[in-house]
């Protein structure tokens, strides 16, 4: 069986240059991939390809095996791709429940949205608890929790995460974290980007370093964490 | 006494008329964030097919916006996907050139079509008065404000009761993650261009009645319709709906209380101190409250 999402020599710019230069990557079902590097190398360009906000100039993008290349981010929806962006992505004034229910937008079964929505309140227990508050008067790291709780309202294979601990302090960081990690063991499949590659690399299955729009390094989460070059590149000369 | 509580009263009663002209300015500025200079030429505009209608068919200037709402909201479709989609970069800046033109352009059509001469929509209520608690009042101030109660009403209920007004309302917040959550933006975009050009025709009939017009009658209106989304907030249709009363109002009791010549001048302070004390305006959001 192939990988769930295959990128195959993807080559893509937003009109000043490529950003991405003839990328492969896949990411297996069940796994949790994460993409390091630095800035500018392309990590959150990768992710906007996948979600469909920014279309490749060449390669192929496949989900399951079917191209996924120049569909509308709502097509790509609907194949089971649920996208939560590094910046705050909540709508401020509605109140978290408002949020919730609107991440099942493309949903037009009354029942199954329901029947969602319980689901999501049992796992992410903040959304009954704060339900009536307004997202913009939650913490940074109840908004995250509440942005994974919405994408979950459409059931994805795919989640892909963008820098999810941002602006978090220690603490929630590890709160945010557990929860990637509880999502992936109630079956989906993560692709994460992470400046904070220690703790990224450290949840991951499998670690990708990117550098310059390229693959510069691959392999299982713990052995491209372990790596030196890397470990002095990007974690600190200690690591 | 009895006059200042009359200019408020018919404060209020105009006040609505503006605040559902502005209202298509906020919604449309809310969802593409652009400032469409031309929304006083398509009120004009919705002001002259009302008139076409009466000149022709002596049909009622109310009951003809049957027949100019849905017209105006294809053409508000029509205009955002040919004028307002193409841009793609520097789009706030680009957008006011853009429908300044588009203004200039009605303008220069009805000129041609209906000549530069003032005319005025007529109907039996446009002077029909009746008087309660000793005030007299017109009765197409009446109409006139029970038209725009419906119709914000109605906008209300879609923004807040339905599943599009909910794509609309994600939209107006974050672009981005609206998209993220499968709303085809292009879509409600061109929809709500479409129905902030409705309302707009709405407000002319009102404005056709009350007041002579010609097609340069666009310039004044735009600015007040300007300076009403500014002092509600941009993008907030409740702010617009209070700073068009906050307008209105304030104009006509200091008209009563001071001179018709300080109307405006009263308004402008009252509008400097409220940005002084809140520069995003009454319902506004700041920009680093976005980040």
């Amino acid at each position: 069986m192939g990988p769930l999402l295959e990128l195959q020599g993807v080559t893509v710019g937003y009109g000043g240059g490529d950003i991405l230069h003839e990328l492969d990557l896949n990411v297996e079902e069940g796994a949790i991939t994460c993409i390091v590097g630095p800035n500018g190398a392309g990590k959150s360009t990768v992710l906007r390809v996948v979600s469909g906000l920014l279309r490749p100039r060449l390669g192929r993008l496949r989900f399951r095996g079917v191209s996924i290349a120049g569909l509308s981010p709502r097509q790509i929806l609907r194949r089971g791709i649920v996208q939560v962006p590094q910046e705050r992505s909540l709508f401020p004034t509605m109140t978290v429940w408002e949020n919730v229910r609107m991440g099942a937008y493309t949903v037009h079964d009354r029942a199954l949205v329901e029947r969602r929505l319980q689901a999501v309140c049992e796992s992410f227990p903040i959304v009954r608890e704060r339900r009536h508050e307004p997202a913009a008067s939650l913490s940074g790291g109840q908004q995250k929790i509440i942005e994974f709780a919405r994408a979950m309202m459409l059931d994805p294979s795919l989640v892909v995460l963008d820098e999810p601990s941002m602006g978090l302090d220690p603490k929630t960081r590890t709160t945010v974290f557990d929860t990637i990690r509880a999502m992936n063991q109630a079956g989906r499949t993560i692709l994460l980007v992470e400046q904070n590659a220690r703790s990224g690399l450290g949840l991951a299955s499998h670690g990708i370093v990117m550098e310059s729009g390229r693959i510069r390094l691959e392999g299982l989460g713990s052995a491209v964490l372990g790596n030196p070059e890397i470990g002095r590149l990007y974690l600190g000369a200690s690591a | 006494m009895t006059l200042v509580i009359e200019a408020a009263v018919l404060g209020v009663l105009t006040g609505g008329v503006y605040a559902l002209m502005a209202s298509g300015l906020t919604l449309i500025f809310g969802v593409m964030r652009i400032i469409n200079v031309g929304h006083g030429a398509l009120v004009v505009l919705g002001a002259y097919l009302s008139f076409a209608l009466f000149r022709s068919l002596h049909m009622d200037p109310f009951l003809s916006l049957v027949v100019t709402m849905p017209v105006m909201f294809a053409l508000g479709v029509v205009l955002q996907l040919v004028f307002i989609r193409p841009l793609k970069t520097d789009r706030e800046a680009l957008s006011v050139l853009v429908t300044y033109a588009l203004a200039l352009g009605i303008e220069g059509v009805l000129g041609y079509v209906f000549t530069t001469n003032f005319v005025e929509l007529r109907a039996w209520y446009e002077t029909a008065s009746f008087e309660v608690f000793g005030f007299h009042i017109t009765w197409v101030y009446v109409f006139g404000f029970a038209l725009c109660l419906t119709i914000l009403g109605a906008l209300f209920l879609m923004l807040y009761r339905t599943s599009f007004g909910g794509a609309i309302r994600a939209t107006m917040l974050n672009r981005t993650a609206a998209q993220l959550i499968g709303v085809d933006v292009d879509r409600v975009a061109a929809i709500a261009f479409g129905i902030g050009v409705a309302t707009a025709a709405a407000g002319g009939v009102v404005f056709g009645i009350t007041n002579a017009f010609n097609p340069g009658s666009h310039y004044d209106l735009i600015s007040r319709l300007l300076t009403i989304i500014v002092l509600g907030g941009l993008g907030s249709l409740r702010g617009a709906v209070i700073a068009a009363l906050i307008m209105l109002v304030s104009e006509d009791i200091t008209q009563v209380l001071i001179s018709p010549v300080w109307a405006n001048f009263v308004f402008f302070v009252i509008l400097v101190v409220i940005l002084i004390v809140r520069p995003q305006g009454l319902y506004g959001v700041r920009v680093r409250d976005r980040i």
